[in-house]
């Protein structure tokens, strides 16, 4: 188990992860429940999840010996159908943005992609080592929305990096994170003049069966669970209750 | 059909339309003259969906038969079937091995409005009676007939005949469309959550509703029937996006007549009226179906 931040942790277990980027599994601590948490490392490495403990299950993970896994389950990023790719992730939304570029450089494709990440303060950012390795190879931009001692880099809200991207308008743009967050990035982005027909968004409703059936992730025709989590910003915006 | 349930009761177990105390229910039965015509006072979504149970064991799931469903109550798990089955493992084992014998009323009940959902008479069954004086005119499906080889079937001419005299006896309401007139921002959502208790009675007596709760109970892995009426039936660590009973009790409505029909091309909805009257405080659907949204 990694301490990631005040209540971020990260675990790793010895299976091989057999989902793609994206896609969530459900882990359960047995005697308590279950909890969909989106896969943060690359499809074939080791499973790994970064976990941000915020109910009864999450905040017992850490300290239970065994967990319960099933999944995978939903659809993943679809980095396949394009060339290059502006993935922009705030807060805990960024583990599936790291699998994402996991997945993109194991198929030594790291170069079409540009990350963007935001968090509150410099000590929410998850992965601190991994980032500066990034740093050196990839093209991963940070900023803070509020700065505690010692922060060089950047501050402001997340949807203002879209502007310091060089991958070009053609871009797709795969956004995960707080509703607010994700409006705010959609907005900036059709700004900038980004396609809109080239927006993802991946959407954190309560799931429960995994399956598609048990209904409280249904919004719209869409049950997220299983026709999501990632929809395409077209779909989004037709439909009032996808935006949170 | 005396003949049939005794050929069929040597490879099922026999469930049936019962009167107990007063109240029609499901239960075991020995022969075809015990089971009741009359509409059981809970659907019998039971048979394939488990108000509570265990979700680390299936069990082997023994052969069912259950006779005198009503039509409105079987039409439920066709409509079912098309998000549950092949995807919920106890559903579509329990399905596999249920054979339903449902009867079309022959009149219309007070309330119910299943005509303007195509009942009484079900395209799909796997036995359907219908009754006429002393002997049932019966349609049997290919996987069934075998239990029917000495009676004599319908080419459904009769089924047909029958289902347009009942329709004119219960005028079908104007359903089609409803998808479309419907309105998301009509007063009809404040004013039914200005009475509702968000009790889930119209959930749990709908023979089409299928949503559940999963948790966890000491060594146990639970599933229980769920309502999206109830509050948290939608909150998670990003919020809730339906806090307001009128928006869970609009997201009823639009699941069974917009995103059910936009998905599968089915509304979802039998017209049994069971939700009618077991709600409390007098919320009914049809005005969900009636409702002149244009002119709000």
């Amino acid at each position: 188990m990694v301490v990631e931040t005040r209540d971020v942790y990260t675990i790793r277990l010895s299976a091989i992860n057999e989902g793609r980027s994206g896609q969530f599994y459900m882990i359960s601590v047995p005697g308590v429940g279950e909890a969909p948490i989106s896969v943060a490392s690359g499809f074939g490495r080791k499973i790994e999840f970064t976990i941000r403990d915020i109910g009864s299950v999450t905040a017992r993970i850490r300290h239970s010996e065994t967990v319960g896994i099933r999944g995978p389950y939903g659809n993943g990023w679809p980095w396949t159908d394009y060339d290059k790719i502006i993935a922009v992730a705030g807060g805990i939304g960024f583990p599936p943005v790291r699998s994402l570029l996991e997945e993109m450089v194991d198929l030594g494709r790291g170069k079409d992609l540009e990350v963007l990440y935001g968090a509150r303060s410099p000590s929410d950012l998850v992965y601190k080592k991994m980032l500066e390795d990034w740093g050196n190879t990839l093209d991963v931009h940070i900023t803070v929305d509020r700065v505690d001692s010692g922060w060089k880099g950047k501050v402001g809200f997340v949807p203002s990096l879209l502007e310091d991207t060089h991958l070009g308008k053609e871009a797709a743009v795969f956004i995960i994170g707080p509703p607010l967050m994700m409006m705010n990035t959609v907005k900036e982005a059709l700004r900038l003049g980004f396609s809109e027909d080239r927006m993802y968004l991946s959407l954190e409703r309560r799931m429960e069966c995994g399956i598609g059936v048990c209904g409280h992730c249904n919004v719209g025709e869409f049950y997220v669970c299983e026709d999501g989590p990632i929809f395409p910003y077209s779909k989004v915006k037709e439909s009032p209750e996808l935006f949170l | 059909m005396s003949e049939a349930f005794i050929a069929i009761s040597k490879d099922f177990e026999m469930f049936g339309s019962v009167e107990r105390e007063g109240e029609i229910i499901f239960d075991r039965v020995g022969e075809f003259d015990e089971i009741s015509e009359g509409r059981s006072r809970y659907a019998p979504k039971e048979f394939l969906m488990q108000r509570n149970e265990n979700v680390l064991l299936l069990k082997q799931q023994e052969k069912k038969a259950v006779f005198g469903v009503m039509s409105c109550d079987l039409k439920g798990f066709y409509l079912m079937d098309k998000q549950v089955l092949g995807k919920d493992p106890f559903y579509t084992e329990r399905r596999k091995n249920t054979l339903f014998a449902n009867f079309v009323c022959n009149e219309p009940c007070e309330g119910g409005f299943c005509t303007s959902f195509g009942g009484p008479v079900l395209e799909e069954y796997d036995v359907q009676a219908l009754r006429s004086g002393e002997k049932y005119h019966l349609l049997v499906s290919e996987k069934y007939d075998k239990y029917f080889r000495n009676y004599e079937r319908e080419d459904g001419a009769f089924f047909s005949k029958f289902k347009l005299e009942f329709g004119s006896k219960m005028e079908a309401l104007q359903v089609d469309g409803v998808e479309n007139r419907i309105t998301w921002n009509s007063g009809l959502w404040k004013e039914f959550a200005s009475r509702c208790i968000s009790c889930g009675a119209c959930n749990f007596s709908c023979p089409t509703c299928y949503c559940f709760d999963l948790y966890d109970d000491g060594d146990e892995r639970k599933r229980e029937w769920d309502s999206c009426i109830l509050s948290g039936f939608t909150s998670s660590s990003a919020g809730n996006n339906r806090k307001d009973l009128d928006e869970r009790l609009r997201q009823r409505f639009y699941h069974k007549f917009v995103y059910f029909k936009k998905s599968k091309d089915e509304y979802l909805c039998t017209g049994c009226n069971r939700c009618v009257e077991d709600c409390p405080v007098g919320i009914d659907i049809k005005e969900v179906i009636n409702h002149n949204y244009s002119g709000e």
